[in-house]
């Protein structure tokens, strides 16, 4: 895809080409610590993104995850049983209390 | 059927199809498999540890802060090498996830709202809409720098390597617009592009920035990063490019320009992206806030990291880079407690580049504590020693302290 720079004989402008783009992301193994709850995240969280995005979070009140489930409910309308957002919770206050991630070996 | 649905079980109806979704399955190396490497971005109190990977299409090796939608952050040693980020090392930002492929003879671009004429260019229009510009300017993420807040708060937990400067070469916005002609009573021009949610009713990513500044000279619908073709992860087959305006408003794969009579009330605008009207702390809870726009000065040692070791009673040569955000950077300076040393600028790329600076100390007495490079802007804009809080960790341009250890 690379960008093709023609000087034209009779034009100010040179021309330019567009090529089609297209990439192929890496997997996403969707990794997950172990522990109660976490049949809750992955049915209701990890289908719009990657759980990262949950666990290198700074540590925060119970109350601060739920609020941010229901976010995702009120904002993003995303697909979350709010039935299941104590376990959701649950999780995250727990896996969070365990600290930093081990290196993966 | 995608991901989403695969996982809940649910079917969604799409507001669009994402190439991407279905597609990630196929792709073969599992990145667990070479998440090898960890770096410590120095967040206070952690998670700190993030993975460095070469694995994303066109990226060399990157902090992964998120696989989908994709978070990459430039690791800091990125910024040693020059005032230019290369493509592969620029970092990469999505809001939802972005189509995989992009048929170029397809694409349009719609340019409609307060309008004479509605159109819709192809991108051979585009290129034709006007004089090509070059413009060498910083991408910013209004959140870079967010995991550093103190206290933390919760969003991307970036470092400080969510900014990368590059050139970028397109037609200037106004000359797009003129091709379908503003009509009278226009306020603000907003963008889409093609990443859409995956949710029906959830905000799509689109931005607008006031008409005063799409009409400005070095405002662009940018095709080339560097020289070349635009990245499909950075936005192709267009871009945005706002100089000294946060990259929230550089909306990428543009296919929706559309001029406003009004304020914006959309969720982006209207209720993300909002800083306090004035410094507020952690305590507080209702205040008013404005939404973020301009970036302000910054500088970084990129020589050295916090805690390195160097030579007792020897000369040392500090290195970094600087930006003056909305208006050309001004001076350096190396803090300490108390303490200031005007450092030398290197090549001046223009107002809205990085600007590499060096300072060299005598001879090191003892360790350095606490020493910091403070930039300046020529509007008086000066790096605060005390950051400016606020609850989304935006706009983050505190001095940003190391220490030295001599040895």
């Amino acid at each position: 895809m690379l960008l093709a720079l023609l000087l034209a004989g009779c034009e100010s402008q040179p021309q330019v080409t567009f090529a089609d783009a297209s990439i192929t992301p890496p997997d996403d193994p969707i990794e997950l610590p172990e522990g109660p709850g976490r049949d809750a995240v992955l049915e209701n969280c990890t289908a719009c993104h990657s759980p990262s995005t949950m666990l290198q979070q700074p540590r925060v009140s119970r109350e601060k995850w739920e609020s941010i489930a229901n976010k995702m409910i009120e904002v993003y309308k995303a697909p979350v049983d709010e039935a299941a957002i104590p376990a959701i919770a649950d999780y995250m206050v727990a896996v969070q209390a365990r600290g930093e991630p081990q290196q993966p070996n | 059927m995608s991901k989403l649905e695969q996982h809940t079980g649910t079917r969604l109806t799409r507001r669009a199809l994402i190439a991407g979704a279905g597609g990630a399955a196929l792709a073969a190396p599992v990145l667990a498999q070479e998440l090898g490497r960890m770096i410590d971005l120095g967040l206070p109190g952690g998670p700190s540890l993030r993975p460095l990977t070469p694995a994303f299409p066109g990226k060399g090796e990157m902090i992964v802060q998120r696989i989908r939608p994709p978070l990459l952050e430039t690791p800091m040693e990125v910024f040693s090498q020059g005032t230019i980020t290369p493509n592969d090392r620029m970092f990469v930002r999505w809001n939802w996830d972005m189509p995989t492929a992009v048929n170029a003879a397809e694409h349009r671009v719609a340019v409609g709202g307060a309008v004479k004429q509605p159109v819709s260019l192809t991108l051979d229009d585009i290129a034709a809409a006007g004089e090509h510009v070059e413009v060498v300017a910083i991408n910013q993420c209004a959140g870079n720098g967010r995991g550093l807040s103190n206290p933390r708060v919760t969003g991307t937990q970036w470092g400080n390597g969510a900014m990368g400067c590059a050139k970028w070469t397109g037609v200037r916005l106004k000359d797009v617009l003129a091709k379908a002609g503003v009509a009278g009573g226009a306020t603000r021009v907003r963008f889409a592009g093609l990443d859409v949610p995956l949710t029906d009713g959830a905000p799509q990513f689109i931005k607008s920035i006031p008409l005063d500044i799409a009409m400005r000279d070095d405002v662009l619908v940018a095709w080339a990063m560097n020289g070349e073709a635009l990245p499909l992860m950075h936005g192709f087959p267009l871009r945005i490019v706002v100089p000294g305006w946060f990259s929230t408003y550089w909306v990428k794969m543009l296919s929706t320009i559309e001029v406003l009579t009004g304020a914006d009330d959309s969720y982006y605008v209207a209720k993300s992206y909002r800083i306090p009207a004035a410094p507020i702390t952690p305590d507080d809870k209702d205040f008013p806030t404005v939404e973020i726009t301009t970036m302000p000065p910054r500088a970084f040692i990129t020589s050295h990291a916090d805690g390195a070791a160097v030579a007792l009673g020897k000369p040392l040569v500090l290195e970094g880079i600087g930006m003056g955000g909305d208006a050309a950077l001004e001076r350096v300076d190396l803090v300490g407690d108390g303490w200031a040393i005007p450092c030398e600028l290197g090549p001046d790329e223009g107002p809205y580049a990085f600007r590499r600076w060096q300072v060299t100390l005598p001879q090191v007495a003892g360790n350095l504590e606490k020493i910091g490079v403070r930039a300046a802007n020529v509007t008086g804009a000066v790096q605060p020693d005390a950051l400016n809080w606020n609850p989304s960790g935006y706009a983050r341009n505190v001095i940003e302290r190391i220490t030295l250890v001599a040895q």
